[in-house]
Order: C-alpha cells, then structure tokens, then sequence
C-alpha cells in the first residue's frame, strides 16, 4: 500500500507540474525594491485589541515550488515572486516601505511577514537581510508580536537563537503549512513533500527558544470529498493543539490560478469548501476545552466561486461570523446560522463518499 | 458470503437477478439510496459517518486510506457489502491514475481477505479503466463493479458503459452519481443492475421537481406541473419546511416509475424501444445512446433475443442499427441464398400487416403472379423491400423480426433509409443468375432504392407501376402481362411446386448459417404441411425439424440435430453423458458456441459428440459458459 501511495503521490507531482506549464515565464516584472503587497487589518494581539501589518516580500518565491517536485497543488504563491533574487538592499527597502504604513498606528502592533515562501530560508532572505529586517522591528517598541513564515526544514537552533536575540521578549511565532495531520494527505493531495515528523522536529527547536508555532491547517484539498475534507480538518486541528501550536489558521482552499487545484476545477472534479463546512470545523475546533490556543480563519474568496461558498444568499453573514470569530475568539458568533442551503450541503456530505462524484 | 445470481430473459443485456447479501434478497434491477431503503431500494453509506438506515444489509463505502490500519475493519457489519476506497477525481489525471485505482484496489483486497470475502467487495472502476488490470483484479473475486457517473453524459459517461461492457458477466454493476431518471432505462438496457437515486435528493434539496424527461423548480404559491402522486397532493397546503421532504418523495416515486417502466419492457422485449424513445430527453443523451449504438454494437447484440414481442415497434432512425434490424439484415445477406431455379425477380412493397403474406395488397400480388405463370410460380422470387431491415425474402417473412416489426408505413424514407435498402438490395441480387429479369413493383420510395442500385445491377430490369401505386389496377395488369412475356421470351419450363422446401431451407440457413438448408432438406426431404401453419419436414422416414408459423422458426428433433452436427454452430457441450430433466443449467455447460444469443434453436452434445439434446438457448452461449447458475437451454427433445 504504501508503494501505491508514493505513485499516486508521484502522479499528482506530475499534474501539478503540468498544471503550472510554463506559467512562470509570464510572471508579472516587479519591483525588486517594493513588496509585492501590505495590509493593515484590526487584529488580536495576544489578549489586546490592537493593529496588524501583514507584508509580502518579493523573493524567488519557495523552493519547494521552484524544485523538481513542482509545489503544492493548490498554491500559485510563486507567481507573486520576482525571477531574479532581490539584493539583502532591495528586500530591505522592501520592508522599509510596508513598515512606513504604521507610522500613525499605536501599540499593540503586530508583524506578519510573508515571502511567498520561507522567510527563514536563506536562498530567499539572505541572512543579513533577515537579521536587519528583525532589528529594525526590534527597534519598534510597539511591536509586540511578530509572524514570520517557513516550511520545517529551514528551522533549527541556529536560526532560531538568532531571531530570538534579536527581537528581545516579543512574542514570536513561525506560521508552518502543516495542512493535514495525515501524511497521506498532505503528500497525495497537497504534494507538501515533508513529513509530520518534520513538523514536530521544528515544533520542538521552535518551544525550545520560546517561539510559537502557526500551523497552517488546508480546508479542502484536491481529490478529497467535502466529508473527508472537513474530517480531515477537524482532526487535524485537533492533533496540532494536542502538539502545542499556538495557533491555528485554517485556509479553506480558493482556486489559484495555473494550479492543479484550478485544472480540476475548471472541469468540474473540484469544488472549493461549503462555507458550511468552515463552520462546521471553526465550532469543532472551538469546542475543545483549551482555551489558550488561537484560532483564525480569514477565507480567501469567501461567497465567490473560486472561494470557500454556500449558495450565494447566505454566504457573506457566514464569511463575516468567520472573521469575527477570528478576531474575538468568541464561538457563539459560529452558532445558528441557517438558510436553504444547508440541506443540499448536508446531501454532498453523504452522497460524494459514496458516489466519488463531485457536486456544484 | 454474498452472491449475485443472473436470471432468466434478456433485452440487450439488460438482466435480472438476485443480489443476495447475507439473509436478504434484493431482486435486481434495484435502486441504491442514503435516504431511505426497503424491498427494492438497498441503502448506502460511508463506513463510520453514515449510521445505518435498518439492520438490513447495505453497501458500504470505505473511505481512502494511506494504511490498512486505519480502515475500521471491525466496524463493518456482518453481511455488508464493502465499496473499496478510492480518491474522488483521480483517475481523471491521466492514464497511470486510472491504473493505480485499480492496483490500489487491488492492494486493499489482499489485505482484506480473507477476514473480509471477497464477493462481499465492490470495486470502484473508472471509465477508462485498463483491461488487464481490470481482469486481474476481477479475479480475486469481488463480485460487485461500481462506475460514477457525472451526469453530462460525455466522455466519462459514456466510457463508463463502454468499460461495464468488458466486465465479466457474473458481476453486478452499480451505476452511481448523478443519474436522472431519463437516463435508467439506458442504463438498465447496457447492463446496470443496481442504480442509484442520490440525484432525487440532490434535486429535492434544490427545490427541483423531476419527471422522466426534465425537472421544474418548485415555489410554493407559484404555478406548477399537475402531478398525480400522493406527495404532490400535500404541496397546496405545504409549509416551506415541507417542501424538500414532499419533493423527495415526488422524485424518488419518478425513479421508482421509470424502472418498473423498464423492467416491464424488459420483459416483454420492448427495453430497445424504450431506450430509443429516450433519446428525445435531451440532446445529450440522443448522443449517448448513438455512441452505444455504434460502438457497443457487438455487446448489445450478444444479448439480444433472436424472438421477440408480436409487435416489435421500430420507429426513429435509432432503430436502424438495432441489434434485431442489424442482424435481420446481416443474416439475410450472409447466409441466405436462393434456390438455383429463380428466372425471375418480382420486388414488391411492404405492408403494414405481418406476415406480408396476410395483407390485402400482398394477396392481391399473389394471385396477379399466380394467374400470370400457372404452374411456373417455382420460377419467380419474391422480395419485399422494407426499412429498416432493408429487403425480406417471401421464405422468411416469418422470422422473427420480420413477421413482426412495426413501422409508419408512409413510404417516405429518409437518405439512411434508403441507402440501407439499396445497399441490400444491390447484395441480394448479385445472388441470382445475370439472366435473371428484375421486376421492379414498387413505387414512392421503395422506387428510389431501386433507382439507387440500377447501375449497380447485372439484371435487366423493368418497372411495372406506371402511375404510382403498386395495388393499382393498372398496376397489377402491367405486373401480369410483365410476367407473361418474361415467361414466354425465356420459354420457361416448369418444375413441381417447391414452396415448403423453399421455406424450411431459407429459414435453417438463415438459423444456423450457410449450408443448413442442404443438410435439413436433402433432395430426398419429404415435407408436409402449410406455411401459415407447420410444416414437417422428414429425410429417410424420421423427422428432423418443423416449421412453426407463429414464430417464423424451425425446431429440431434429435435427428435433425445429428444431421446439424458436423457444421459445428449453435452446439452446447455438456460435461455430464446424457440431459437430465427438462433444461441444461449454465452450471452443467462445458463449453458453447458464442453464436448462440438468447432464443436460438440449438442442439446438445456430450463430450464424446453425442447429440444428446435439442432445444431453445435462454441464455448468450458466453453466458452458458461464464454463469454457474440459471437455465442455458430448454430441452424440447432428448436421448434416453
Ligand atoms: S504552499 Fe507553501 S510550501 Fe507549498 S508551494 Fe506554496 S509556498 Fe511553497
Ligand atoms: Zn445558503
Ligand atoms: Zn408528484
């Protein structure tokens, strides 16, 4: 069995790689000295209301997707990157120019800095480019919480003591695309190419310098049923707070463009998330009695096509209790929502286990 | 243990049967739900997510597992039938996908037996399923195939009816997904026993009514379609938290309809017009049923009944590549041939009466030729020209199906029509000496097949309808002064009347192939009787078939059958020395020649050759030999 996983894997390594073609070269030209996005939103800083700054850095993106192994099969971050490594000057400018957008914002502030990749790994940021990005928010004292991104084997020891020395007492966090708790998952339908043993490995080093872990929990990958999806999920999340993580984000999948995800999509065999099935995970997963893990979810494309979506009439209720809770923690904002649509949802439960048909 | 027993009768291969799962029954065709269940519905559900509807057996679907261990063995009950796992849209990825769900399958299987056996397992297959692989994992014993289908009826659709085609034919085959109603008697007809209804729920939850062709959304308040079910009285006073659950009921109640609708054609042989009627539902599905038609031709005829309903109607242009028109016309050219004496050729019209013999107008042309040659009538061949089956020889206008196939008899013909005919017309002639004299007695478009083949003809030819109809008097004078010219130009000389051996010869030829008629009907043949009765035919005082009239068909004696024997067709070898009882059970059935299809005249031998038997086949002769269970062959006659 475990030899037809690893060729199913391989099959689905091939039609991702397939699937990005030669979308690469068409990539946008960038800036290598502006970031490729930056937002400000509301957010929850440890127990305090306070303001977010979310950066995307331009990079060459994540390796993983640049390697032979083709990426995960829903991700088009690449796409985002710039073809040629930025200069440790130009990243930098980068970064200067998204933290100008906190310059009216009082504390607590929180940084959450993404590269389309991993942040920690150093043929994207190079080091000194890493270590002056971190002092220049170890300057701020405003700051109190800083996200950075990276896949598990870029984290270790070394890396992690000097992020620490740097940013002082901050409350810091590694956001990890765990994705699924189950490696068959994540390697058959999300080709992630690292174990759960990788995660917990880098979990550990993580605790060890006092730095919490994000876990990136997948809603819906390819080739999974709506049930096996939301199943898959809760579990998921389940055991990631039985690991430790800080926090969970959970990223019901939206069709990204040239990915195997949106191949099948366009044919019918795909359909992202029920907004019911969001939910039905979010309250799973609140109703643990541990309370000190967070949990986000901010669905990307929510009530749209490519996105986590109900029937059209009671998506946006649904996608803003979402946010909400993310923000407040407060599950009751999760409870009684209802519509029509909740009977043909609870039909493709049943019916997609069964039949191996995907529903609209 | 679980077992799925084939039953008797056949329309295409469209079957019934017997699914038995522990101590219950289900009679098949059978429709699967995850909302209901009884008698005729067999319920399904995932493995620990859907708790069971009642204690009675169902199907259960395993989900997809990286390990064995982490499939819940122990949960299963105990006469379950187990569907092995699989990943929804994987086998759409390319060709090594579809191959791996079945090794995947495959794995699963010898990992399971033999705690779980392996007739209890339903394997998923998907439409492009590799043979081999496919046949290799059949063998490990799953009795149960299952195929998705996604409701555009495309590719996928088709390939899955196209892949069910080449599964052994002991297995029952479950078609789920997104199936409407229209598509069941298409689905039953290509040899889908079990069908599921998951789409009356999906509809219902969309507030969609269904009806055999088409659905209507539903508003309470709003106008909508009569309907006459028990469900539908309760919407004028519906709430909205009703709706769904009366729609349901509406929906499954169509599903139910439609089944027992094809179930009854089955029986009686009209499943063919009823798919063909069905191509009408939608323009996809007309191509649906044109794709099985032309490529699946070889697997529908396999199981088409040689004998069929009295009136056999045959309608659209689908009819013309009917497996019973088709092979009508392929009998007729391949294996029939005319007697050697025929000086001339008199094509005539069809009627709509059958045999044409019994019609009015074909009376009338009996007794024009009859006065015209007196005493020389053995020297004339009659041919009716008909569509689709294209023409008809007066000596088989008995056969099944041209005794009794149905057509508007308009006479206007399409360009398929008419080449069809044409195409057999210009065949049939080139069996008759370049001497011959072709009378053309036809007209409308039976005289354009005519005129379509004139250059292709070696005869000479006349036509004898001068203003139009063939039954007119004009007409019929030009028919008998035609005749007697033709008989004094070419000084015909008579012969004895030769009309029942004519009759009995054609049809063993075209029963059991070219030659048949020689061996049945030696120059020494005695025959006695009438062709719209019986006819007996005896060789050296025994005798060795008759003719039956109402079928058009020729039934052996034990003595017929020896004579039959060394043309080696349409044999069934047992394993045992001699029959017992009235039938010979699929079980007993050494080998058989894959000629025989349902309803054909065959004859019984043992292994040392013996003619043992003779009888009526009920069942495909690959059917004889595959099945271990149910009747091959009703005994008419058997050695002692
Ligand atoms: S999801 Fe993360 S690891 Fe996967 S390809 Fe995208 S950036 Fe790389
Ligand atoms: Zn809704
Ligand atoms: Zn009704």
């Amino acid at each position: 069995m475990e030899r037809n996983i690893a060729e199913i894997n391989e099959v689905v390594q091939n039609a991702t790689i397939h699937a990005r073609g030669n979308s690469l070269k068409h990539r946008k030209k960038r800036d290598p000295t502006r970031p490729a996005a930056r937002w400000i939103t509301e957010a929850r800083v440890g127990r305090e209301r306070g303001t977010a700054l979310a950066v995307v850095l331009s990079t060459i993106g994540c390796a993983h997707a640049r390697s032979d192994s083709g990426g995960c099969t829903m991700c088009s971050y690449l796409l985002d990157g710039v073809e040629e490594s930025p200069t440790p000057e130009q990243i930098l400018s980068q970064f200067r120019l998204a933290m100008a957008e906190l310059e009216s914002k009082s504390a607590p502030l929180s940084i959450k800095i993404y590269t389309s990749g991993s942040f920690l790994d150093p043929d994207e940021i190079p080091p000194i480019a890493r270590s002056e990005i971190l002092r220049i928010i170890a300057e701020d004292k405003r700051i109190r919480e800083v996200v950075l991104e990276s896949r598990p084997e870029y984290i270790n020891d070394q890396v992690l003591s000097g992020v620490r020395s740097i940013l002082g007492d901050r409350i810091i966090e590694i956001g990890m695309g765990l994705e699924s708790s189950s490696d068959t998952v994540r390697s058959v339908c999300i080709n992630k190419n690292f174990d759960l043993n990788a995660f917990k490995i880098a979990l550990k080093t993580a605790k060890n310098h006092n730095i919490g872990i994000r876990a990136y929990v997948l809603l819906k990958p390819p080739l999974l049923s709506e049930r096996d999806a939301l199943l898959d999920a809760t579990k998921t999340i389940q055991e990631a707070k039985a690991l430790g993580v800080t926090t969970v984000s959970l990223n019901p999948v939206n069709v990204q463009k040239d990915t195997l995800v949106e191949k099948l999509w366009s044919k019918g065999r795909y359909r992202p998330p029920w907004l019911w099935s969001v939910l039905e995970v979010l309250r799973n997963a609140g109703s643990g009695t541990d309370r000190w893990m967070k949990i986000v979810c901010d669905p990307v494309a929510g009530g749209k096509q490519r996105g986590a979506h109900n029937c059209g009439k009671c998506d946006t209720g649904i996608v803003e209790a979402i946010r909400q809770f993310s923000i407040s923690q407060d599950s009751t904002v999760l409870q009684n929502h209802t519509c029509e649509c909740i009977s043909q949802w609870k039909h493709v439960l049943k019916h997609e286990d069964f039949a191996l048909v995907v529903h609209r | 243990m679980a077992e799925f027993r084939v039953g008797r009768g056949h329309d295409g291969p469209a079957r019934v049967g017997e699914y038995i799962l522990g101590p219950t029954t289900y009679i098949t065709p059978l429709l699967a739900s995850s909302f209901t269940s009884s008698d005729t519905i067999i319920a399904y559900g995932a493995l620990d997510r859907d708790s069971p509807l009642s204690d009675k057996p169902m199907l259960v679907a395993l989900p997809f597992a990286g390990h064995i261990d982490d499939i819940p063995f122990s949960k299963i009950r105990e006469s379950d039938a187990v569907i092995l796992p699989s990943l929804i849209s994987f086998a759409s990825l390319s060709s090594d996908a579809s191959n791996l769900v079945l090794k995947y399958q495959h794995e699963v299987l010898s990992k399971t037996t033999p705690d779980l056996d392996a007739s209890r397992t339903v394997i998923r297959i998907p439409s492009d399923a590799d043979s081999v692989l496919l046949s290799k994992l059949t063998e490990v014993g799953p009795l149960g195939a299952m195929f998705s289908f996604n409701g555009h009826l495309g590719p996928q659709d088709f390939g899955a009816i196209k892949t069910r085609s080449r599964l052994p034919l002991h297995m029952m085959t479950l078609a789920a997904g997104r199936i409407e109603p229209g598509l069941i008697p298409l689905l039953y007809y290509t040899g889908f026993d079990v069908i599921d209804v998951g789409y009356a729920e999906e509809s219902a939850t969309a507030s969609e009514r269904l009806w055999k062709n088409g659905s209507e959304k539903i508003e309470l308040g709003k106008d909508r379609r009569y309907c006459s079910c028990p469900a539908c009285a309760k919407l004028d006073t519906a709430g909205t938290k009703d709706l769904q659950g009366i729609l349901l009921e509406h929906n499954l109640s169509i599903y139910r309809s439609v089944l027992s609708e094809s179930q009854e054609a089955m029986k009686t042989g009209r499943l063919r017009w009823l798919v063909e009627s069905s191509t009408h539902n939608s323009p996809a599905q007309a191509s649906l049923v044109r794709s099985v038609n032309n490529e699946l031709y070889s697997y529908i005829e396999e199981f088409s009944p040689t004998t069929g309903p009295k009136a056999l109607p045959v309608i659209g242009s689908e009819s013309y590549h009917a497996p019973v028109v088709q092979r009508f016309r392929d009998f007729v050219a391949n294996r029939y041939t005319p007697p050697a004496n025929k000086s001339i050729v008199v094509l005539l019209p069809c009627s709509a009466k059958k045999p044409y013999s019994d019609s009015k107008s074909h009376r009338r042309f009996a007794s024009t030729i009859q006065s015209a040659m007196f005493g020389l009538e053995s020297r004339v061949a009659e041919v009716i020209l008909t569509s689709p089956l294209g023409l008809v020889p007066r000596e088989l206008e008995r056969i099944y199906p041209a005794g009794q196939y149905d057509i508007p008899v308009t006479g206007d013909w399409d360009a398929e029509e008419i080449e069809i005919g044409a195409s057999a017309l210009a065949t049939h002639l080139r069996k008759f000496s370049s001497s011959a004299v072709v009378i053309a007695h036809v007209s409308g478009g039976y005289l354009d097949i005519v005129r379509a083949v004139e250059s292709r003809i070696e005869q000479s030819l006349i036509y004898t309808t001068p203003e139009g109809r063939a039954t007119s008097r004009p007409s019929l004078e030009a028919l008998k002064e035609t005749l007697e010219d033709i008989k004094s130009i070419l000084n015909l000389s008579g012969g004895p009347r030769t009309e029942l051996e004519e009759i009995v010869s054609a049809t063993a030829d075209y029963q059991f192939g070219t030659g048949a008629g020689n061996v049945l009907v030696p120059a020494n043949a005695k025959l006695k009787g009438k062709p719209y009765r019986m006819i007996l035919c005896s060789v050296d005082g025994e005798q060795v078939c008759s003719f039956v009239a109402e079928s058009g068909s020729l039934s052996l004696t034990l003595a017929g059958g020896r004579l039959l024997a060394p043309l080696k067709r349409y044999w069934v070898r047992l394993e045992a020395p001699k029959v017992k009882g009235g039938s010979v059970f699929a079980v007993g059935v050494q080998e058989a020649d894959f000629a025989i299809r349902p309803g054909d005249e065959v004859f019984v031998i043992n292994r040392a050759d013996d003619v043992i038997a003779v009888g009526r086949s009920d069942m495909s002769g690959r059917e004889m030999c595959e099945l271990t269970r149910g009747r091959a062959v009703s005994v008419r006659h058997k050695k002692e």
